[in-house]
């Protein structure tokens, strides 16, 4: 197996090295693409400092290539462990069955970079991995290709996860995790008891920011996994305010899990990757339900003008629906398969960590990004905008 | 003040400036100005961005924590450094050696090692709760950690250092023997300070308060990491406007605000001091 190597620029586009006349200007180039390497600069700048450096004509020359087909389709995502898990699952099997080398770049497809690299017209990423919602507010502002249904199969996704610019990958689940030593008796059960500090002492932590979040509110205010959307925001935020001094709020996914393991908090709502890798290495004593949980997916999304042409990244992405190759990814990384063949092909002892199983999927709730990116009636502010400033304020204030 | 009256000694000094200056337009000024200019014209021209500076509260509540946790940092970090660098004028000219070192040495840490460092040690279960509560002092673990004292223990660590030295560089100038003479006439070693070295002091009190102060309004890692989300200041409201939003008018309004404060706290300060004297002009 050929594990996937990092890519800089000078990888993409091998003619930058050997651009620059003078010796200083290849160091630059040599030391800048390091630094990339470190993520002391990042790709934009890079790509800034290239063109000062003379190497800009190449970038060009680039896309002039994609004319008799990609060499190659740079697939970003944040890095960590789902590098070897991609490569093993589709990157090296995609490569061997069409030559077409997959590249990952682990630096995490920013939004803000995708607009940066679109508006500037010096695209260097293919394939995004990324939430549902980024992918509708950069498709609002028209940064991403439209998914070509004819080459992707809309069947090969659960209902409803097939947008015009993204189409689901795979599914996580925002659920409810707990230390069960703190909690002798019953165990919780509900976003009610997360919110019941009474029945089950001890601080809460949620997330930063408010997907999957403000859902647990709805449902701890009463509402069914039915019907949690539309959002009130206004009542979203009242919860919060219940929880109050209870309350604390996590930034990342390992900070997520640090504050359970460090007895911060005793209870969480984090990943469901996140609260199986908990669960696995306390031997149960993290543990989590799926009950009331909420389904969300990340997408693959193509930026406009991507270098390798948007039909070799459509077959990429086509050939990421396989079930067996989705199977792989959850016994690696935990995500949930969104082709709905592959429940059924999940082996026995791992099913219990799979969201999509059918008797988790019927207890958990599902993310509606349509709603998150639809006007709040506030300004010309969308609901995803609003939800971020409330959620902001009342975690703040 | 044309070329043409330079001697060419100052023209060459001139010359040497300018690679300098060219760099700080290429990346500085021009990206500022492309700031300024997203900020009305970004998503549509005009200046509807600026006017949420008023309509919405939200920014209102950001900037009150922001200048409220920037004042403390300042206050604190000021009367400490106080402290320090009054001693340091005192100290043996080896003392004070090794006492310089140690505050410069704080400036190579990486801010990121620092915010994790005092995450470890300030956290519930972290180090200093965990030897407060063995010596019995308290009982409860104190809550150091996501909240604001947290994020001002974290950014009085950042301003001390410079409060110091600013502190530090004022008091060297001061003739020792004002207090002596004071003494001599009569004052209490309390009146002596309060009467004769504060007021000498002031000009570093005001240096120290105003690098401090503009200092730590961009703050963006350490309130993140020691705020844990539930502490929000400008900085990491204008992160969200660009990474999560994408209102890039309404962020790089943000920061036209945050520019405007700080030349606006130099403003008020020019009126009191003289600025030139301040950063050691």
């Amino acid at each position: 197996m050929t594990l996937l190597k990092t890519v800089y620029e000078k990888d993409l586009y091998p003619e930058i090295a050997d651009a620059s006349q003078s010796e200083y200007g290849r160091d630059c180039l040599a030391l800048a693409s390091e630094k990339l390497g470190r993520g002391e600069i990042d790709r934009r700048s890079f790509v800034r400092l290239a063109a000062m450096l003379g190497a800009l004509p190449l970038v060009a020359k680039g896309s002039a290539a994609h004319a008799a087909g990609p060499k190659e389709i740079v697939v970003v995502n944040w890095g960590g462990d789902s590098r070897p898990a991609y490569a093993k699952s589709f990157g090296d099997p995609f490569e061997a069955a069409t030559g077409i080398k997959v590249a990952q770049d682990g630096t995490g497809p920013l939004p803000s970079k995708v607009r940066a690299m679109v508006q500037s017209g010096k695209v260097v990423w293919d394939l995004l991995d990324f939430d549902a919602s980024k992918a509708l507010v950069l498709d609002a502002d028209g940064l991403l290709e439209p998914i070509d249904y004819t080459i992707v199969d809309k069947n090969k996704v659960y209902p409803g996860w097939a947008y015009r610019a993204g189409v689901a990958f795979y599914i996580y689940s925002c659920v409810l995790c707990f230390d069960s030593s703190k909690f002798p008796g019953a165990k919780p059960n509900s976003w009610a008891d997360f919110w019941d500090v009474k029945k089950f002492p001890g601080q809460r932590a949620m997330r930063k920011t408010p997907e999957g979040q403000i859902e647990a509110c709805m449902m701890a205010a009463g509402r069914s996994t039915k019907d949690v959307y539309p959002i009130d925001l206004e009542l979203a935020v009242a919860k919060v305010r219940e929880l109050k001094g209870n309350l604390i709020a996590w930034n990342t996914g390992s900070q997520s899990q640090d504050v359970l393991r460090n007895g911060e908090v005793t209870m969480c709502n984090l990943w469901h990757s996140r609260a199986a890798s908990l669960f696995k290495e306390s031997n149960g004593k993290f543990n989590w339900t799926w009950n009331q949980g909420l389904m969300n997916v990340d997408v693959w999304a193509v930026p406009k003008n991507n270098p390798a042409g948007r039909e070799a990244a459509m077959k990429l992405i086509a050939f990421t629906q396989d079930p067996s190759r989705q199977v792989e990814l959850l016994k690696i990384l935990g995500n949930g398969p969104v082709n709905p063949a592959a429940a059924a092909l999940v082996p026995e002892d791992v099913k219990r960590f799979d969201p999509t199983q059918p008797e988790h999927r019927a207890v958990q709730a599902e993310l509606n990004a349509d709603w998150w990116n639809a006007p709040s009636g506030k300004g010309d502010k969308t609901n995803d905008t609003l939800a971020r400033e409330m959620w902001l304020d009342v975690l703040s204030a | 003040m044309s070329a043409a009256v330079l001697g060419p000694e100052r023209r060459a000094y001139l010359g040497l400036t300018a690679p300098a200056l060219a760099l700080l337009a290429i990346f500085f000024v021009l990206p500022l100005a492309q700031v300024l200019w997203l900020s009305v014209t970004d998503p549509r021209p005009g200046l509807q961005n600026y006017a949420e500076l008023v309509s919405n509260p939200l920014i209102l509540r950001i900037w009150t924590t922001t200048v409220r946790v920037c004042v403390v940092t300042t206050l604190v970090s000021v009367v400490l450094g106080y402290v320090v660098a009054y001693a340091m004028t005192r100290v043996s000219e080896r003392h004070r050696g090794a006492m310089v070192l140690c505050i410069v040495v704080t400036f190579s840490f990486s801010i990121l090692v620092r915010g994790f460092a005092f995450v470890v040690l300030l956290r519930s279960e972290g180090v200093l709760n965990s030897a407060l509560q063995g010596l019995g002092l308290i009982g409860e673990p104190l809550r150091l950690l996501r909240n604001e004292t947290g994020v001002v223990i974290g950014m009085v660590h950042y301003g001390l250092p410079v409060a110091i030295l600013a502190l530090f560089s004022n008091m060297r100038g001061i003739n020792a023997r004002y207090q002596d003479a004071a003494r001599g006439l009569g004052a209490s070693p309390f009146q002596a300070f309060r009467l004769v070295y504060l007021p000498l002091t002031k000009p570093g009190i005001i240096s120290a308060s105003i690098l401090v102060f503009i200092y730590s309004l961009g703050f963006f890692i350490i309130p993140t990491l020691l705020g844990g989300g539930r502490v929000v200041m400008i900085a990491e409201y204008i992160r969200v406007g660009f990474e999560e939003t994408l209102r890039w008018g309404h962020a790089t309004m943000l920061s036209t605000s945050l520019l405007v404060a700080v030349l606006l706290v130099l403003a008020i300060m020019a009126r009191v001091v003289d600025l030139k004297k301040v950063f050691g002009g």
